[in-house]
């Protein structure tokens, strides 16, 4: 139950792009076929290991309504992550990123990981948008990027995993102030927030050396 | 009119004029010097003296000095000293309590005033945020001024405010960043203000927790002493409460964040609680507490949250810690009993847990289980009525999808092999099912009947106990002295609990029946209370019950017992009773105030013990059976009727054409009323839209006139002299007091119009439903004379749906 660290999302996008189903799948391993809006903001909540090092996410699944968007805003400052979500099979989608990136950029922390994701990659058929240019936003914005299926699984538990991985490197770096409880990242009860600089620092070198996975 | 003269008559009654300026032209002056004077300290000065004036003379500093203040609010930032004077006169002006200075000028002040002026503070949009931006400001003179102020605004507009802070950027961090404040009267009033804020806006609850609400929150329960600290405490309990109460997400996220962990040192007893004794305080933070675990495990969340907070909980060791509280000493009443509903949700359908409240033992001489020291309390009539209550819920919680657990209890009254002579549960149930107190006859009769619940191995095991009644007599089982007792007691209650007991046992369990059918005067009996006319005291209750009863051995009769067959028992309803009036008595029971009340949640609520006569799983029962049992009488009509028509088949032909022809009739004119249905709507909503136009101008008009009220009250003074001027006043109040007059009825005509137009809907809706049955049935007729073929294009809505629902008979 006890944790290393606690990290803060987010999941924002246009409406019908997948993201409760992509949280969903990430926290309950289902798929969800019909479209359940959401409605301001649902929360879920995950375990993962990185770096032999238990990670909890507490994850905020927004609405991507127009009419939420004030709502959804105030979750911005507080979160370490954000999952920027497109659907492949809906151009517009990924039209609207910059509006979105904007957003983010504005009420965020400047710390806070990007991640964009391409979903519905099952649904090749119906691509409208190239990985490629998805591949070219990111690089050009300085995002991670990724392409994903809601439904099959595909690349979910790498989009939420590797976000984290961006983070604990950061905190590595000593990018993030931990301490600071409004950059969404929270050290477990059972470690001493008076060490910043974290317990072996220098284990991480190694430890990554090691990562084969 | 008459307030405002009277109100100035005190003011002008004394010196003559020219002597001393009266209150109302003081704040007629003093406006106009915060609005003209370039000096900053004149500014100061006479806003410091209108926040002096803003209780007595409220209503004069209200309706002149709003806009003025507001302007000093934006032009005069700089100065913190007039900031606060500013805030504090808003604060006042639009509080919704009445001050003893108001009442001095008034005898009757006016209700509403503070809701108004916060009303006409929020209409312009742009006006709270900048009080959101004074929260920003260190300094005390306007901090905390800014936060009382938001809570009069809060406290009499919270829809308005809410709506506005949502859309305000980073509002709500404004606030929450408050909670980290160093000086605690700032920091308390800041969580009173939440609290205001997040009542029954799950947005904002969910924006609060976000902002790591209950980490903070449990940082000042901590600092201040857990359950022994002060008001404040149970301020911020009152504030998670808000947070957490039907909002599935954030008590996910309290789970999840591990916050139920972080309860337990305040279910920690001090051990030398008996003598330092219960403050007032501790016991409303203790009643919190135990509040906030019932919240995140309430019958009313969905399943999984409940097993995982139940889980949760077990783990943190706070089931135990809530059990010893159950069997401290000391503890008042009020407390225990929560306590005891506490453990009964914290438990209820959860396997381990309701295990691990069997095992819990009570600290007398030798240990009883707790289980049974609690049902002690229940059929004991010197105890607290809600403590009996909570302990009878907390039992059914016991109970609560929990085979073994009813095994248990039934086992305690089976003839026991071990010749244990510890008192039993079940033995403490018998004995208060037959004793001389009505309540705990119900108590009782109720908590058996949880035994039996879907358990058909303990109903079979009950029918096996039996009981030794006179010395020397015959020993007779349970189910027959059931029978008996119910004829002889006179009490209703008694009856009533009775009788729900003997219906959950026989539901589904055609030996109970056959016991019961063999209990010598008890068909008569059900047969004459269902034929019984009397209306009073609840007798419709019992009436409808025994008709129940009536029909539970009907459907549930295995033909055993010769004179009580199923076909002679649906003729004596039908012969005896009529089956109009069985019906009819049927129905009562649904149709009663405490079904409805008793049907709502499991918990029983009441305030008195004569409220106590029907129950949730009886209710439950009720609800399945009820259908079945008007089916199981009706049915056997229907056949005699079928093979009627069965002998007709020569004319099978005609009467194919004929229902034919209905149906295409019938499809049309369903047509006809759909379309009629979806005009009355357009209209509908058209006066709707209509009624919103005229509320809101009369809003308008409401607003105005209060203004021109107050206005006028300062333009008297200054003009005294000049009644013309009043006069004039006079008249364009009198002339808005006539518009408004016409607006409103207006307004009652539309109204009428509105309600006239939702009634047609209904009867629309009704005969909707009606020509549906009737279509359906002419259907299932042709489909039994084979004449229907299973698809049938023509009218194809309401054939896929049956077709769905019921299983092909083709
Ligand atoms: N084929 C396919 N369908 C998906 C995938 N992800 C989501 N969907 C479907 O897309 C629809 C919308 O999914 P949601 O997750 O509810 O969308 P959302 O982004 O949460 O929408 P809002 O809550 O309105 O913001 C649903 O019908 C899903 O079944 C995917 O990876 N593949
Ligand atoms: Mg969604």
């Amino acid at each position: 139950m006890s944790y290393a660290y606690l990290f803060k999302y987010i999941i924002i996008g246009d409406t019908g792009v997948g993201k409760s189903c992509l949280l969903l799948q990430f926290t309950d391993k289902r798929f969800q076929p019909v479209h359940d809006l959401t409605i301001g903001v649902e929360f879920g909540a995950r375990m993962i290991t990185i770096d032999s090092k238990q990670i909890k996410l507490q994850i905020w699944d927004t609405a991507g309504q127009e009419a939420f968007r004030s709502i959804t805003r105030s979750y911005y400052r507080g979160a370490a992550g954000a999952l920027l979500v497109y659907d492949i099979t809906r151009r517009e989608t990924f039209n609207h990123l910059t509006t979105w990136l904007d957003d983010a950029r504005q009420h965020s922390n400047s710390n806070m990981v990007i991640m964009l994701i391409g979903n519905k990659s099952d649904l090749e058929s119906r691509r409208e948008v190239k990985k490629e240019e998805g591949e070219a936003f990111a690089r050009e914005h300085g995002l991670v990027f990724m392409e994903t299926s809601a439904k099959t699984a595909a690349n979910v538990e790498e989009a939420f995993i590797n976000t984290a991985k961006e983070i604990y490197e950061k905190i590595q770096e000593g990018v993030f102030d931990i301490n600071n409880e409004a950059n969404g990242i929270k050290i477990g009860p059972q470690h001493s927030p008076t060490n910043p600089s974290l317990p072996g620092a220098g284990g991480v070198g190694g430890s990554q050396g090691s990562a084969c996975c | 009119m008459e307030y405002f003269k009277s109100g100035l008559k005190s003011v002008l009654g004394g010196p003559p004029p020219g002597t001393q300026p009266t209150g109302p032209e003081t704040v007629e002056k003093l406006v106009s010097r915060v609005s003209t004077s370039t000096l900053l300290e004149d500014r100061r000065d006479a806003c410091r003296a209108l926040r002096a004036l803003s209780k007595k003379y409220r209503l004069e500093v209200g309706a002149q000095g709003m806009d003025v203040l507001r302007q000093v609010l934006e032009l005069d930032r700089a100065d913190p000293e007039i900031i606060g004077y500013c805030l504090d006169t808003l604060c006042n002006i639009t509080s919704k309590e009445i001050f003893e200075e108001e009442r001095e000028n008034d005898v009757n002040p006016n209700l509403n005033v503070g809701e108004q002026f916060s009303e006409m503070f929020l209409k312009n949009p742009e006006n709270l945020p900048v009080i959101l931006s004074y929260l920003e400001e260190y300094d005390f003179r306007v901090r905390w001024p800014a936060i009382k102020f938001l809570i009069s605004l809060t406290t009499c507009k919270p829809k308005e405010v809410q709506e506005i802070i949502l859309v305000s950027p980073m509002g709500m961090s404004k606030l929450m960043d408050l909670l980290a404040e160093n000086r605690e009267v700032v920091r308390n009033d800041a969580v009173l203000l939440l609290i205001h804020l997040t009542k029954s806006n799950a947005n904002i609850q969910k924006i609060v927790a976000f902002e790591n609400a209950f980490d903070k929150l449990l940082n000042i329960i901590s600092d201040e002493g857990y359950t022994d600290g002060g008001i404040v405490v149970e301020d911020c309990l009152l504030l998670m409460l808000n947070l957490l109460q039907n909002n599935t997400s954030n008590i996910n996220f309290f789970k999840e964040g591990s916050y139920i962990q972080k309860l337990t040192p305040m279910f920690v007893l001090p051990e030398n609680l008996e003598e330092i004794g219960w403050s007032p305080q501790k016991v409303s933070n203790f009643h919190c507490v135990l509040h906030l675990v019932r919240t995140l495990v309430s019958p009313n969340n969905p399943a999984q949250i409940i097993t995982s907070c139940q889980k949760t909980l077990r783990n943190a060791n706070l089931l135990e810690a809530l059990c010893s509280i159950l069997m401290a000493s000391g503890v008042p009443a009020d407390i225990l009993t929560e306590t005891i509903n506490t453990v009964g949700e914290v438990i209820r359908g959860n396997l381990t847990n309701q295990e691990y409240f069997t095992n819990v033992l009570a600290p007398s001489n030798p240990p009883r289980p707790a289980l049974v020291v609690l049902i002690m309390s229940m059929v004991n009539e010197k105890q607290p009525f809600a403590l009996r209550c909570a302990v009878l819920y907390c039992f059914q919680c016991f109970l609560y999808k929990n085979e073994i657990g009813q095994e248990l209890v039934v086992q305690t009254l089976l003839p026991s092999s071990s010749g244990n002579t510890a008192v039993t549960t079940g033995q403490l149930l018998c004995s208060g099912l037959f004793s001389n107190d009505p309540l705990s006859n119900w108590f009782s009769a109720v908590a058996l009947s949880h035994c039996l619940i879907e358990n058909p191995a303990q109903k079979e095991q009950l029918l096996r106990v039996l009981l030794a009644t006179n010395l020397g007599a015959q020993p007779v089982t349970l189910l027959s002295q059931c029978g008996v007792f119910l004829q002889h007691t006179s009490k209703l209650q008694a009856k009533l609990g009775i009788l729900m007991l003997i219906s959950m046992w026989m539901a589904h369990c055609p030996p109970a029946v056959k016991i019961f059918l063999n209990v010598p005067g008890a068909m008569a009996f059900l047969t004459a209370q269902t034929s019984a006319s009397e209306f009073d005291n609840n007798a419709e209750l019992l009436q409808g019950m025994c008709a129940f009863i009536m029909g539970l051995c009907v459907l549930f009769n295995d033909n055993s017992v010769q004179n009580y067959s199923k076909e002679n028992l649906s003729q004596l309803i039908e012969k005896r009773v009529g089956l109009e009036t069985y019906c009819k008595k049927l129905n009562e029971i649904a149709r009663h105030e405490l079904y409805a009340r008793a049907a709502k949640q499991p918990q029983i609520r009441a305030k008195h013990s004569s409220e106590l006569l029907l129950e949730f799983e009886f209710c439950k029962l009720f609800k399945i059976m009820e259908g079945s049992i008007i089916q199981a009488l009706g049915v056997q009509r229907d056949l005699s009727n079928g093979i009627s028509e069965l002998s007709l088949s020569e004319h099978e032909n005609a009467l194919l054409l004929q229902y034919k022809d209905l149906i295409r009739d019938q499809d049309k004119k369903l047509q006809e009323c759909q379309r009629k249905y979806a005009f009355l709507q357009k209209q509908f909503e058209d006066v709707k839209a209509q009624k919103d136009e005229l509320q809101q101008t009369n809003i308008q008009l409401i607003d105005q006139h209060t203004l021109f009220k107050a206005q006028m009250s300062s333009g008297a003074n200054i003009n005294n002299l000049e009644n013309h001027q009043n006069d004039n006043s006079a008249e364009i109040i009198e002339n808005l007091k006539a518009q408004l007059a016409k607006k409103d009825e207006e307004l009652a005509d539309k109204i009428a119009e509105l309600e006239s137009y939702q009634k047609d809907q209904d009867d629309l809706l009704e005969l909707l439903t009606a020509q549906d049955t009737k279509l359906n049935k002419f259907k299932e007729k042709l489909r039994q004379i084979g004449a229907l073929p299973k698809e049938e294009d023509s009218n194809s809505e309401i054939s896929d749906n049956e077709d769905d629902n019921k299983p092909s008979l083709l």
